[in-house]
């Protein structure tokens, strides 16, 4: 009899059976980020992307529509797809330089009549086909190339994440970072839906926000999440913001949804930001921060800086002060919710293996975390269904 | 079920100052099912006029859940055009039911990019597509590149700018204007033709979010022709472009000669055996031999004569009614349909 953490059995957090089913039934099954629109800004523009266990391939055609293909040369099955030429026209893989033109189909084998002669069926070679459709302003990919569409899959939670289109906003590229937290990612998950946690870890970090008052709920596998500014920050809310506000007014408050599976969005009123997460292994787990935020001049920057600058001087400390810190590094010192963030990931983490591990009871602001465990389940045994 | 049936018109509307027409038919309560339809599909409608009988196609300008509605344009010296100019309500109409396969089947939870470049009456179709479109895919969206001489010519403007009023963030309406009027205030989104650049330039400017992207195109051959090239040219494929042909529809002679053939014709359950000459169309040698089957715009347009070759093969002058699928599959039009080989095996029934 395994421990149970919650709906789980604890191996789901620790096992690599656990990993290798979660990687084959969820993250090759399922609607993957894959960066933003600007990452493919126009047509010839091609970028490749990891998706569980499937490695695709997204270029723009000139019409400038998207087209996405399993990363696989038809020849030896190489990871080596690239679009060149002058019109980008072509697909080719530079080991043995098939070439494939935008649709996919083979056009070209070379010395083909004297390297095959019993003939190559083109018509049969073509790069298999994977779906990329962009939902504000995100990429995503799936492998099959008829997948339920984004409408079916994000539609429902679409209306509570907030106004804002991350199209007309530019990216904060000093934001943009890759680390990796030695914890499963269910884990990491869990942490960022854990609406108990806010008022406690963070006591001093993130109290801009009235956890008090956060309302959150799901949409199938997905989670929503908002909360108002708390009294103090919204008292002059308009010059307390930090950088020049990206939705209209009167919108306010804090959405940070966890799209299913493992991407999370942080939007404010001044910021749009990403933090998808991505499993490594059973007990590591790479996050990707990327951020967005208002496409205003320098001056609105500067002249909203100075406006918020006494809010934010005395804003927020450390968890633990003075004797309590152990040392400069202690993450609970470091006035960086992140920091707090990681470090109770990767001791939740080591803890999962202790003979002794028993979990307690869930509180009404762990619900989402009982609740994701279930999406998971659900997710996995559909797609067990399936196959 | 493509038989005649006699409608009672509802309304009659002059549109663009008496240029066009528009006629809605009152479609009773038994023929309801049977007059239901797709956006993008058209009616047949048969007229007696000085003793001669017309027949005429025409697109269906409403979607579906609207009344059923077709708009006219008038033709210079179009006896038939003219005649519908006269129509009044209350009169009958003798109207074949919907069909076409140049229609759009909206999907509810689908999430594409539409374009769609039209000129001239060819809106017609367009415009009860986009209306499907903004009422049925909420998570679609429609762009509208519209090409028309002049301002007064643009056919169910109002229309246009009141969905554009309406669903702004889904619809974007262009015109595109050949002679524009010193005297006009209008000032079209560019001026010249739907042609290469304005395409290139739509696109661009409003490229597609939802990248599951589809072309519509209706208007004459030569501007739907023009249009395919360009999309072409721009890596759009094939299969993703639609298009149906309006105006100049009579039968082009592409200079392909048939051969004189023997046609084994299936017919309402029954074999018949008719000759071809080498310049006679199915249609015609159908016709010669007395036997009845559907058509009617004898252009290649409307797809109501279309049959299945069974055995031997045809050449199509025209064949904008069918898709390349399905002349693969077999079908032809037998208004265009030349004999190319001796014999020749056709079926009605399927």
């Amino acid at each position: 009899m395994s421990t149970m953490y919650h709906h789980l059995p604890v191996e789901a957090y620790t096992s690599q059976e656990w990993f290798d089913r979660e990687q084959r039934l969820i993250f090759s099954r399922s609607w993957r980020f894959a960066g933003l629109v600007e990452d493919v800004p126009g047509p010839g523009h091609y970028i490749s992307v990891q998706a569980g266990l499937n490695n695709l391939f997204i270029v723009m055609g000139r019409d400038h529509r998207l087209r996405a293909f399993h990363n696989i040369c038809r020849h030896r099955g190489t990871q080596l797809i690239r679009a060149v030429g002058k019109t980008q026209k072509a697909l080719t893989c530079p080991y043995h330089d098939w070439t494939y033109d935008l649709e996919g189909n083979l056009i070209s084998v070379p010395d083909e009549e004297r390297e095959f002669p019993g003939g190559v069926d083109k018509s049969c070679l073509g790069l298999k086909p994977a779906s990329v459709d962009v939902w504000r302003g995100m990429l995503f990919v799936h492998p099959d190339p008829n997948p339920p569409s984004l409408a079916e899959w994000f539609g429902a939670v679409d209306p509570h994440l907030g106004p804002h289109d991350p199209n007309e906003l530019v990216e904060y590229e000093e934001a943009r970072s890759s680390y990796d937290i030695k914890a499963n990612w269910k884990i990491v998950v869990e942490n960022y839906i854990d609406v108990y946690h806010l008022s406690h870890l963070h006591s001093d970090t993130l109290h801009m926000y009235d956890h008090a008052k956060a309302k959150f709920g799901w949409e199938g596998p997905h989670y929503h999440f908002w909360e108002p500014p708390s009294a103090d920050y919204a008292k002059n809310l308009e010059k307390n913001l930090p950088t020049p506000r990206v939705i209209p007014e009167p919108h306010v408050g804090a959405w940070v949804p966890m799209l299913f599976p493992g991407i999370g969005l942080g939007a404010s009123e001044e910021s749009w930001n990403l933090f998808i997460i991505t499993p490594l292994g059973p007990d590591l787990t790479r996050i990707e921060n990327r951020s967005k935020l208002a496409d205003a001049s320098s001056w609105e920057y500067s002249k909203q800086q100075w406006s918020s600058w006494s809010f934010w001087k005395d804003f927020g400390g450390a968890k633990y002060k003075g004797e309590d810190a152990q040392g400069e590094d202690d993450p609970m010192a470091s006035r960086d919710f992140t920091a707090e963030d990681v470090y109770a990931c990767e001791q939740q983490q080591k803890a999962l293996t202790s003979p002794y591990l028993e979990i307690g009871p869930a509180a009404k602001g762990e619900s989402p975390i009982l609740m994701h465990q279930q999406a998971v389940l659900e997710f996995m045994e559909a797609q067990e269904k399936r196959s | 079920m493509r038989d005649f049936h006699p409608l009672r018109l509802s309304e009659v509307r002059p549109e663009i100052e008496g240029a066009a027409t528009s006629l809605i038919f009152d479609v009773p309560q038994d023929l309801q099912a049977t007059f239901q339809w797709q956006a993008g599909q058209h009616l047949t409608l048969r007229f007696m006029i000085d003793g001669v009988e017309e027949r005429r196609s025409y697109t269906i300008s409403n979607p579906p859940w609207a009344p059923l509605r077709i708009t006219v344009k008038q033709v210079y010296k179009g006896k038939v055009s003219h005649h519908v100019a006269g129509l009044a309500p209350g009169d009958t109409v003798e109207v074949i039911p919907p069909f076409g396969s140049f229609c759009l089947t909206p999907q509810p939870m689908g999430r594409r990019t539409h374009y769609f470049f039209g000129s001239g009456s060819g809106i017609t179709p367009l415009f009860a597509m986009i209306n499907a479109v903004l009422q049925e895919e909420p998570y679609s969206v429609a762009h509208l590149i519209y090409g028309n001489a002049d301002e007064p010519s643009i056919l169910l403007r109002e229309e246009l700018e009141a969905l554009q009023d309406r669903h702004g963030d889904r619809f974007t309406l262009r015109h595109v204007i050949s002679s524009p009027s010193m005297w006009s205030w209008f000032s079209p989104w560019r001026k010249g033709r739907v042609d290469k650049d304005a395409i290139a330039a739509a696109i661009e400017e409003t490229p597609p979010e939802a990248q599951d992207v589809q072309y519509w195109i209706c208007g004459p051959g030569a501007m739907n022709r023009d249009v395919k090239t360009a999309l072409m040219s721009m890596d759009v494929p094939d299969t993703r472009i639609h298009m149906e042909s309006f105006g100049g529809t009579e039968a082009e002679n592409d200079g392909v000669t048939g051969v004189k053939a023997t046609a084994t014709v299936r017919l309402d359950g029954a074999d018949h055996q008719i000759a071809m000459a080498a310049d006679q169309t199915l249609l015609q040698a159908l016709q010669a031999n007395g036997l009845s089957v559907p058509y009617s715009c004898q252009s290649g347009v409307c797809g109501a004569c279309r049959c299945q070759v069974t055995e031997g093969t045809v050449h199509m002058r025209n064949r904008m009614a069918l898709e390349d699928a399905d002349i693969a599959n077999g079908a032809a039009l037998s208004c265009q349909s030349l004999a190319t080989s001796e014999t020749l095996g056709v079926n009605f029934d399927r």
